[in-house]
């Protein structure tokens, strides 16, 4: 699969420590299981991959076949689950513009617990209410970094 | 009773160079020494060898040398300071005494320091800041001490010197007593350029201070506090600790310090040594007992296991843990010995000056909500990173989940900004427990008026007469 990517986006990767290659199997792996998110009305996805200590995630465009990377992010903060635990309580519409592939229903924002370095704490994130696959955004992703930074640093 | 190292000792009668051994028996570990006059001594280092173990095996690092040596090694650790080349370690901060005299009169007091005196004129302080810049790297960082430093009326000047003269960080060692009393005189020393106030609290009781000198109680500690606060300096309190007179207050010291979180930045406690003035020789305790004491006390708010051995010299030289304070005086601790050794080796000194200095600094005033830029300090380099807190989440519904957890990372990065609280402590050595391994490793150099570098344990080094090897030595 050709991946298109704008030089900044490319540069990114790089400082990402990501490989192209990685990206394409990530891509590749969220096309057939469905482990991405489609936005309702600007097409753009957003698949993730779950490793150990890592979780990546992809954000790219598909048109004519052809797909473009929009840009790339991680996080190794672990996600525990949804706060509190129960997402069935919709107290409000808290549908997201996001629709999960899996199921086809829309992922809810809700806050999720994340740890890291054995410090929980909440953070906002986007729930399928089915299948219960958690998304975090590149907004808080970028939080979860400093983060992580700030526990790593302070480690010894 | 299993030899597990042996140790470069000193007799604590005459001050001779002796060999030791280190030991554990019923899992715990001694020093064992004989001098030919004056016989055997024995001292208990640790109650836990497990423990003790850990500790050394947390961590291990590079050293930067010292950046100048001003004596030659003739006859051996500790008689040649100077520093003298067979020093291992860089300074991390150098302690500056501007007067050896002091209006309280402890019973504690290992520069055993008394209203009398002569003061250094400013000519000897600038060449005293002359050696700092001279014999260690940048950036310096500078304790000023004495004696009672706010006796002296041209404080701010001495301030304003070393700041003019290029020092990085200049902290103010100090009872309080004066500036809880004159708040003028605070303002001078921090338009001066003081950053931090290191100060001295022993205990949230008055019975406390009753007992160490009778002239300063709990309420004026906290007025220096709350005068701080108001000028925007950061504060680090120094308990000395010794069983049977502050012990049992650890606790209490830390929640007081969480209290007064930002404006408290610390709590840095200073099992007692016998060096100098002491009532007695009773009331000695390892790092370990203290840390088993706070544990206790805190009721598992922090553990022992949350103490790694301090940036310092030598891992038996200091523990410190780092806990964020949430804003229900939750507290999260950042440290973990579990987590094991450092990946990056980095050079220790400098490492715990950036410690200092981005710890210890005044508080910001400038804490808006809104995006702004964080510093996160990596071992090698500092980031700038762009932080949007939760006010300013990209969507409606962020701003309302944030609101109703707001407990969430975002807000961690913000608490962790400012709301820390650094809880150390450290355990400076005397004749009984001095080794010479961690002497030559030793990071804190004391400053003499005739511009020579001393490690502080040696400085302040006296045998069980009372009598300085150093110090007031000439």
């Amino acid at each position: 699969m050709d991946i298109n990517m704008t030089e900044d986006v490319q540069n990114s990767l790089k400082d990402e420590g990501f490989k192209i290659e990685e990206i394409q199997e990530l891509i590749e792996k969220a096309e057939s299981t469905g482990t991405k998110l489609k936005h309702k009305s600007e097409g753009t996805f957003i698949a993730k991959e779950d490793f150990e200590n890592l979780t990546r995630y992809a954000v790219y465009t598909t048109s004519d076949g052809e797909l473009t990377l929009c840009s790339v992010y991680a996080h190794k903060m672990n996600i525990n689950g949804p706060t509190g635990g129960n997402i069935h309580d919709v107290e409000y519409d808290d549908k997201s513009e996001w629709i999960c592939q899996k199921c086809n229903e829309a992922a809810l924002e809700r806050n999720v617990d994340l740890s890291y370095m054995g410090v929980t704490r909440p953070g906002p994130a986007l729930v399928c209410p089915d299948c219960g696959e958690i998304y975090v955004s590149e907004g808080v992703a970028k939080t979860l970094k400093t983060a992580e930074g700030i526990l790593e640093e302070k480690r010894a | 009773m299993e030899q597990i190292d042996t140790v470069k000792s000193l007799c604590p009668e005459c001050l001779r160079k002796i060999e030791g051994i280190k030991y554990v028996e019923d899992g715990k570990v001694y020093i064992g020494k004989e001098c030919e006059e004056h016989g055997k001594f024995t001292i208990l280092i640790s109650r836990d060898v497990e423990h003790y173990k850990k500790m050394e095996n947390c961590y291990e690092a590079e050293r930067a040398k010292p950046k100048a040596f001003l004596n030659n090694a003739e006859k051996g650790c500790p008689f040649d300071c100077g520093l003298c080349p067979s020093h291992k370690q860089d300074t991390c901060i150098a302690v500056l005494e501007v007067t050896s005299r002091c209006d309280m009169g402890c019973t504690f007091c290992f520069a055993n320091s008394t209203s009398s005196g002569n003061d250094p004129d400013m000519a000897t302080i600038k060449k005293m800041f002359e050696t700092v810049k001279q014999c260690s790297n940048d950036p310096t960082c500078v304790q000023i001490s004495g004696g009672e430093p706010t006796l002296r009326n041209d404080l701010p000047e001495i301030i304003k010197l070393g700041r003019d003269m290029g020092i990085s960080h200049i902290e103010l060692n100090t009872n309080g007593n004066r500036l809880a009393d004159d708040p003028g005189f605070l303002n001078e020393i921090v338009d001066a350029g003081i950053d931090a106030i290191y100060l001295g609290f022993d205990g949230i009781s008055d019975e406390i201070y009753d007992k160490r000198h009778k002239k300063m109680n709990f309420s004026k500690k906290a007025q220096v506090i709350d005068r701080c606060e108001k000028v925007g300096i950061g504060v680090v309190l120094v308990p000395l600790v010794s069983r049977d007179y502050n012990l049992h207050e650890v606790g209490k010291i830390i929640d007081f310090a969480s209290s007064k979180v930002p404006t408290v930045r610390g709590v840095h406690f200073q099992p007692v040594f016998f060096s100098g003035r002491y009532p007695s020789e009773e009331g000695r305790i390892t790092i370990f007992d203290l840390l088993e004491e706070v544990e206790d006390q805190m009721e598992g708010k922090l553990k022992i296991t949350n103490f790694t051995p301090s940036l310092m010299p030598h891992a038996h030289c200091g523990a410190t843990c780092l806990v964020v304070v949430d804003e229900y005086g939750n507290f999260i601790p950042l440290t973990n010995i579990s987590l094991g050794a450092v990946e990056s080796t980095s050079d220790i000194a400098r490492k715990t000056k950036n410690s200092i200095m981005g710890r210890w600094k005044g508080m910001d005033e400038s804490s808006s909500c809104c995006s702004k830029e964080v510093e996160v300090k990596s071992s090698c380099c500092t980031q700038k990173l762009e932080i949007k807190s939760s006010c300013c989440s990209k969507s409606d519904q962020e701003n309302k989940l944030n609101s109703d957890f707001s407990n969430g990372w975002a807000d961690f990065i913000e608490l962790s900004k400012e709301n820390y609280l650094t809880i150390s402590a450290m355990g400076f050595q005397d004749a009984w427990t001095y080794e010479q391994d961690r002497v030559e490793n030793c990071c804190i150099h004391v400053v003499t008026e005739n511009g020579k570098f001393i490690p502080f344990c040696n400085y302040n080094l006296t045998n069980c007469k009372g009598e300085y090897l150093y110090r007031n030595a000439g």
